[in-house]
């Protein structure tokens, strides 16, 4: 699902936020980036959603090479994969149910498709309760996962997640990650960027840790923390 | 945000247009000043009727001449009496005053031109082109007509630097909704489109704005320059309705072009 060789990035403060990462995540997997602020999480996400370009390498996402997509192609990339931040990015003025239509008619769907949708997307994170809520009216658990249903209302076969957890208590980001291996147990790949040690260790899944824009650890079943184990 | 567009549009087209009617004005009345200007031509005294109709008639041929009148040898004397009552008693009896008639030039710049070929023929004894005030009018007209472009090309320019960074203000601050468009897949078109409509309607509205305070502005220098005869040809001479067809034109044009660009930043950030 997703491939990267030989990659670099290089700002123009001169800057290395990614030093000849190479690396590749299968489909239907579930993996977490690991490592310390400014390690280089953020950017390997934003390479993969083309929200930035690298200075050297191939970025691959569903066997498409991202790097290499013209400006107007980049829309249609995006409709395959979801991403979620830390700070929701919901829009204030609209309701739930308006935010993800919003993501749906930006994309030009139908009404009766957007109506059907949004109904399994918000069933699936368990808002059906909240669709005339406005986001200030919601928890943070509750906007995370309005921000996680409007990543889904496209069936993306990737979730992006940059720091998901950032702003919530371990109650609430631990059903977030739940959320989230559901989305993955039904086959969409996950890819969570986090600094959360305690969601890291209880779920067991692949780990990569980045250092200053290295890859120093990618272990399958790993925890926050390099263990031998 | 719209609010604040919208009256950026309306005052910046207002002063842009009060300007070019302003200016328009003064062209007009400048214009209307020159047309005045007609050349004076007095014969010499053993010229009679028939020769200086004659003269009157071969004048009235030549290019840029649009009408030529002979003045009354009679009438010209009891005007002349009347402004002078003692005359006769002083001793002047008969009427010295010679033939004389009046050349209306169409094309004002050729008058000197048509004064000095006037002067060349025979039976003519003065010529009198009023040069001097009318260089005096036509460099005025000149000079208001240089600052008027001048003036124009640096309030357009203002107006649409003024405009263009209120639309950017608007913009900057729906950016986050443009960001979550970008996020989830919008095309560039898709986000750019409802957008640029935006600033047609903002140009529109706000061009229709001036249009009415031109419109207040205007009919109140009409009502001060009724009271001053001077002025009562200072006018623009133009039609409410062409005036609000060109603002509408050109705010549409400006919102849709400041739209356009100040988009292209955020589409790219």
């Amino acid at each position: 699902m997703i491939s990267l060789s030989g990659v670099s990035v290089e700002y123009e403060n001169g800057v290395r936020a990614l030093n000849d990462v190479s690396l590749s995540i299968a489909k239907g997997e579930f993996a977490f980036v690991v490592g310390a602020t400014g390690s280089g999480k953020s950017t390997l996400l934003r390479l993969l959603y083309r929200e930035m370009l690298p200075s050297a390498g191939q970025v691959m996402v569903g066997g498409e090479d991202v790097t290499a997509l013209k400006p107007n192609e980049v829309p249609f990339l995006r409709r395959k994969l979801g991403v979620v931040f830390q700070d929701y990015k919901l829009l204030p003025q609209k309701n739930l149910w308006e935010n993800l239509a919003f993501a749906l008619r930006v994309i030009g769907a139908q009404p009766r498709e957007i109506r059907r949708r949004i109904g399994d997307a918000l069933a699936m994170v368990g808002l059906t309760h909240c669709c005339d809520a406005f986001p200030h009216q919601m928890s943070g658990g509750e906007q995370q996962r309005a921000a996680i249903a409007r990543s889904l209302v496209n069936h993306p076969t990737l979730l992006l997640a940059d720091e998901p957890t950032g702003n919530l208590d371990p109650d609430t980001s631990w059903e977030v990650i739940q959320l989230l291996d559901q989305i993955n147990v039904r086959g969409a790949t996950i890819l969570v960027a986090t600094h959360d040690s305690q969601i890291v260790d209880r779920m067991k899944k692949r780990v990569i840790q980045l250092d200053s824009g290295f890859v120093v650890r990618d272990q399958h079943k790993g925890t926050y923390q390099h263990s031998e184990s | 945000m719209a609010y604040a567009s919208i009256s950026t549009i309306a005052l910046s087209l207002g002063v842009l247009g009060a300007f070019v009617l302003l200016a328009m004005g003064a062209n007009n009345f400048a214009a209307s000043q020159i047309g005045k200007f007609e050349i004076a031509v007095f014969m010499r005294g053993n010229v009679n009727l028939a020769q200086a109709q004659a003269l009157a008639a071969s004048i009235e041929k030549m290019p840029d001449v649009a009408s030529v009148n002979v003045r009354s040898r009679e009438e010209e004397w009891a005007t002349f009496k009347r402004s002078n009552p003692n005359i006769e008693s002083a001793g002047l009896q008969s009427n010295p005053i010679p033939f004389s008639m009046v050349v209306k030039v169409s094309d004002a710049s050729r008058t000197t031109y048509l004064a000095n070929k006037i002067r060349t023929m025979d039976g003519v004894h003065t010529v009198n082109d009023g040069r001097d005030m009318l260089g005096c009018v036509m460099a005025t007209a000149r000079v208001v007509r240089g600052i008027s472009i001048a003036g124009v090309i640096v309030l357009l320019i203002t107006a649409v630097f003024i405009i263009s960074n209120a639309i950017k203000l608007t913009l900057y601050a729906r950016r986050r909704e443009i960001q979550i468009m970008k996020l989830v897949g919008a095309t560039n078109w898709f986000i750019r489109i409802p957008l640029v409509i935006e600033g047609i309607v903002f140009g529109a509205v706000g061009a229709f704005a001036a249009w009415v305070l031109l419109r207040l502005g205007g009919s109140y220098v009409s009502r001060l320059a009724e009271r001053l005869p001077m002025m009562a040809r200072f006018s623009s001479g133009v039609d409410p309705a062409v005036l609000a067809l060109v603002l509408i034109a050109l705010g549409i044009v400006i919102g849709a072009a400041g739209s356009f660009v100040s988009i292209r930043r955020f589409l790219h950030d």
